[in-house]
């Protein structure tokens, strides 16, 4: 917790903030993105670091962090716009989750690697996808709060093992530092599958 | 401010319409509409109908000359009119026009009924830190206006402007207390119980209809997330239980039995009104017979009925008649007064008194706690108090009593989310007495100031397509 008290101050780095309102094409995608994640994991503090690098309590515009999007640039030249869904954590709406990632093409699940309990959850939640998900869905698994080493409870290697059982990409990341913020989503960026187009 | 921006829409959309060159369009519309008339409502072929009439009537505007040079969003207007214009036509046929959906909200109303009374916001993990009740009432009032409109993006914005105020809540109480920011984990919870609490008319038949003839191509990014928690918290509220309440099942049990008891208690109380109701039941359409054993249930029920399309295609005044009918064979129907003073003495002896009045957010405001976007609301707020008085004083019978002598605050006049109903009846009435022979008017009976405003225009458009549609059968 305290992903808002203590985010140093950080440029967007290589991303894109212009915000493209045009149709979306082969250049310029547009992509719905689904975190689950049991309640406290950080869900909301990664996509808020990711969209605002920090968070601006004078911004009136968006608030809250339930929902936000994000353009990201890639080097070949093609923006990424991701819709960025979240969902409620806690058990007792789990059965619910299954409207958020209908037509998502991309979930990220988020687990606190200082909480064992979290990463069992991580792994319900990739089974649930794997089930009822869409096919071509991408995954990654995030192990959260990286910073806490000293309470570590999930070792890095499970979380790689498992992600590696079943075809995901896996990274652990720091809301509070911002470390690896912005890989998760550029390496989400290009496992993405192209629409086949000819360039111009 | 959103209805007047999609109000300027519709406005500059029959403008156009208006041209001799839009003609064709206003043919195609016109005919669209007619063609619904011949169907029996099959809610997903009218949705799949709806939806490609929509999109490539949006593709034509785009690539006429009448829009040539327009901008993007003077082009995105031209659709939300287009939408607006036809959705509001179709309403009556469309809007829970199946058996089935207004089963659907006649149970998910009941149970929302049941469970506002003993609900905590601990029951849905809403931390102590996020809990603000008495703000909630500002999101529960965006809720429980989505009755006041008929067009698909009207009605979703209700939901989208209760959204926003739960977020401006949460965000505020997180920087108070230093919290992290608020996300789904703490979004999700307090819409669920902004809704039950909210217990908005119809509702199961208000999300399906949004999501069946909003433009697919607006229904995307936030409003879609927004709109998602809105399906999500209806199916957590329809499957609500011990276990997802974190209670006992015992405790469950009996919390809903006492919420029975407690809305049961009120209805034998009422018995002068159920049985006013139960005898009327035989002349009214069928979602008042559905209706009837709840009737005394919660006053509010009174509304749901004429709420219905079906009803009020009926024209109101019919109901009115039947009212006065069947009133000469019942021996003793209560005085305004005797119920005025019955639910007053019931009021006192409540113990939630408190709770009831918490539907009508400007009972307890001072003048300084209001401002001028207030107007708005509490202009409505009182013509539905007008109408609803006028039309039960009128159903017992009484010879008007005049609104200012009584109390308005009575629980008698229902805090009416729903303009609709009164609007309808305003209009209706207004026909039957006056107007009886205009008959120059098929639109559907106006919603709210808005939407009366942009009827008024309606059948200026039905004239030129008549028009249109005559010019169009002379040449050939």
């Amino acid at each position: 917790m305290g992903c808002a008290s203590s985010i140093p101050d950080k440029s967007a780095g290589g991303l894109n903030n212009l915000d493209n309102g045009g149709a979306p094409d082969a250049k310029n995608l547009r992509v719905k993105l689904v975190l689950l994640g049991d309640s406290g994991v950080g869900k909301s503090c990664i996509v808020l670091r990711f969209v605002r690098g920090q968070f601006d309590p004078t911004s009136k515009v968006t608030v809250g962090a339930s929902f936000l999007s994000q353009t990201i640039a890639l080097q070949d030249s093609t923006t990424v716009k991701f819709e960025i869904w979240d969902t409620a954590g806690q058990e007792r709406y789990a059965a619910l989750a299954p409207l958020y990632y209908r037509g998502a093409a991309v979930a990220v699940i988020v687990y606190d690697i200082t909480s064992s309990e979290s990463f069992t959850k991580a792994q319900y939640w990739v089974k649930e996808l794997q089930k009822h998900g869409s096919p071509d869905i991408v995954m990654a698994l995030v192990g959260n709060k990286a910073d806490l080493q000293d309470s570590r409870e999930v070792p890095a290697q499970d979380g790689i093992d498992y992600a590696e059982k079943n075809g995901m990409f896996f990274i652990e990341t720091s809301a509070k530092t911002a470390d690896n913020i912005n890989q998760l989503f550029e390496e989400i960026a290009k496992r993405l599958p192209r629409p086949s187009a000819p360039d111009s | 401010m959103e209805n007047t921006d999609v109000f300027l829409g519709l406005h500059e959309f029959l403008e156009r319409m208006r041209q001799p060159s839009a003609a064709d369009f206003v043919k195609s519309i016109k005919s669209f509409i007619v063609s619904f008339s011949n169907n029996a409502p099959d809610p997903e072929r009218d949705s799949a109908a709806v939806q490609e009439f929509l999109a490539n009537m949006e593709a034509a505007f785009r690539a006429h000359p009448l829009w040539a040079g327009c901008s993007e969003e003077e082009l995105d207007s031209a659709g939300e009119g287009l939408e607006k214009y036809v959705m509001t036509k179709l309403f009556t046929r469309v809007f829970a026009s199946l058996p089935d959906d207004a089963k659907c909200d006649e149970e998910l109303y009941e149970k929302m009924a049941l469970v506002q009374q003993f609900i905590r916001p601990e029951n849905l993990d809403i931390t102590p830190t996020f809990q603000n009740e008495t703000s909630w009432l500002l999101a529960q009032k965006e809720l429980q206006k989505i009755n006041m409109y008929k067009a698909p993006r009207d009605k979703l914005l209700c939901i989208l402007s209760c959204c926003k105020v739960i977020n401006n809540l949460l965000f505020n109480a997180s920087i108070a207390s230093n919290e992290n920011p608020p996300g789904a984990d703490e979004f999700l919870p307090v819409l669920i119980y902004v809704t039950i609490k909210a217990n908005p008319p119809q509702l199961h038949s208000n999300l399906l209809y949004i999501q069946r003839y909003r433009s697919q191509s607006r229904l995307v990014a936030e409003a879609a997330y927004f709109f998602t928690n809105m399906l999500s918290a209806e199916s957590f509220i329809s499957n609500i239980d011990a276990k997802s309440l974190s209670m006992e099942e015992s405790e469950f049990q009996n919390n809903m039995e006492s919420a029975l008891a407690f809305l049961s208690g009120l209805s034998t109380d009422m018995d002068g009104l159920s049985n006013l109701n139960d005898q009327n039941a035989g002349h009214l359409p069928r979602e008042q017979l559905i209706d009837s054993k709840h009737q005394a249930l919660n006053s509010k029920k009174e509304k749901e009925p004429v709420n219905q399309p079906k009803s009020s295609e009926r024209k109101s005044g019919s109901k009115k008649v039947t009212f006065a009918k069947d009133q000469a064979p019942i021996t003793k129907v209560p005085s305004l007064s005797e119920l005025e003073n019955k639910g007053a003495t019931m009021l006192l002896k409540e113990d939630k008194a408190s709770q009831v009045f918490q539907e009508y957010p400007y009972l307890f405001a001072n003048v300084g706690d209001l401002t001028i976007n207030d107007v708005e609301d509490l202009l409505n707020n009182y013509k539905q108090l007008v109408f609803k008085y006028v039309c039960l004083s009128k159903g017992l019978g009484s010879t008007s009593s005049s609104l200012l002598s009584s109390n308005l605050h009575t629980p008698v006049v229902d805090h009416a989310e729903t303009v609709k109903e009164t609007e309808d009846q305003k209009i209706a009435e207004l026909k039957d007495e006056s107007d009886k022979d205009t008959g120059m008017d098929d639109s559907p009976k106006s919603v709210s100031v808005s939407e009366e405003d942009v009827e008024s225009h309606l059948p200026q458009v039905d004239a030129h397509a008549h028009q249109g549609g005559k010019n169009d059968g002379t040449s050939q």
